[in-house]
């Protein structure tokens, strides 16, 4: 996935994937992030959304799966830089306020040193 | 009205690229790139269905039959030939923890009108959109 940038912080790991997120790409990202979970030992998990252009329910029941399994860990899920496209998909099945979204870049950095 | 039926093979990639070809299409008539990503959300989403369920983890064929009425609407039926849908079609939002469950859901959101019916062999979603003069191409 040559898209996919994964990079580690002091207590998270912080995923970026630029492009659409469906369900020809979900499979191979839960993959890839499980294997990094499994990897690493980390308090949290970012994922940067602004360049996701198009999320159908698959990319939906993938940012949810993230949600629930660092939850259920007692760890947690970010979402941050939420590109237009995926505001308006998740606003319309009524997640906004489910996950934690993070709005500006500074918390993002604290989130990651 | 112009009707065009558009078909391809129900793995995710060529589900997706179905949808994607019909937007193309509907890109000649629209102008309003808002709705034109409603109606390929409510496309993959459909298509999406047919390659998750309709032929039981297996591939076969999928068909978007596309009705155009410029200045008023565009139809939609996206039809399969697997083992149709199982019980009640559920068009309610599941739970936020659900991880599936909710394509038809945003169809409804996004769509005027959607029905889900059976014809011979044929499994249909039918999908109705009324867009505003405005929205289309003159």
């Amino acid at each position: 996935m040559e898209k996919l940038t994964i990079s580690l912080g002091k207590k998270a790991l912080f995923l970026k994937y630029d492009g659409e997120v469906t369900l020809d790409v979900t499979p191979e990202l839960k993959r890839r992030l499980e294997a990094e979970l499994a990897a690493h030992d980390v308090e949290a998990v970012i994922l940067d959304l602004s360049g996701v252009g198009f999320m159908d329910s698959s990319g939906i029941g993938f940012l949810v799966s993230v949600n629930t399994r660092m939850r259920s860990a007692g760890k947690a899920c970010y979402l941050c830089r939420l590109s237009p496209k995926v505001r308006k998909t998740l606003g319309l099945v009524q997640l906004l306020t489910y996950f934690t979204v993070v709005e500006n870049d500074e918390d993002v950095a604290a989130l990651l040193s | 009205m112009i009707c065009r039926t558009f078909e391809a093979n129900s793995a995710p990639e060529q589900s997706r690229g179905l949808a994607r070809e019909v937007v193309a299409f509907l890109g000649a008539y629209l102008s309003d790139a808002n709705i034109l990503h409603d109606l390929d959300i409510m496309l993959t989403e459909a298509c999406a269905n047919v390659a998750r369920h309709a032929y039981r983890g297996r591939e076969g064929r999928l068909e978007v039959r596309l009705c155009v009425t410029p200045g008023e609407c565009v139809d939609l039926d996206i039809v399969d030939w697997g083992g149709g849908f199982d019980g009640p079609v559920r068009f309610e939002n599941p739970s936020p923890e659900a991880e599936g469950g909710r394509g038809l859901f945003i169809i409804s959101r996004l769509s005027d009108a959607v029905a889900v019916r059976t014809e011979g062999k044929e499994n249909i979603v039918a999908i109705h959109k009324h867009i505003g003069r405005p929205a289309w191409k003159s």
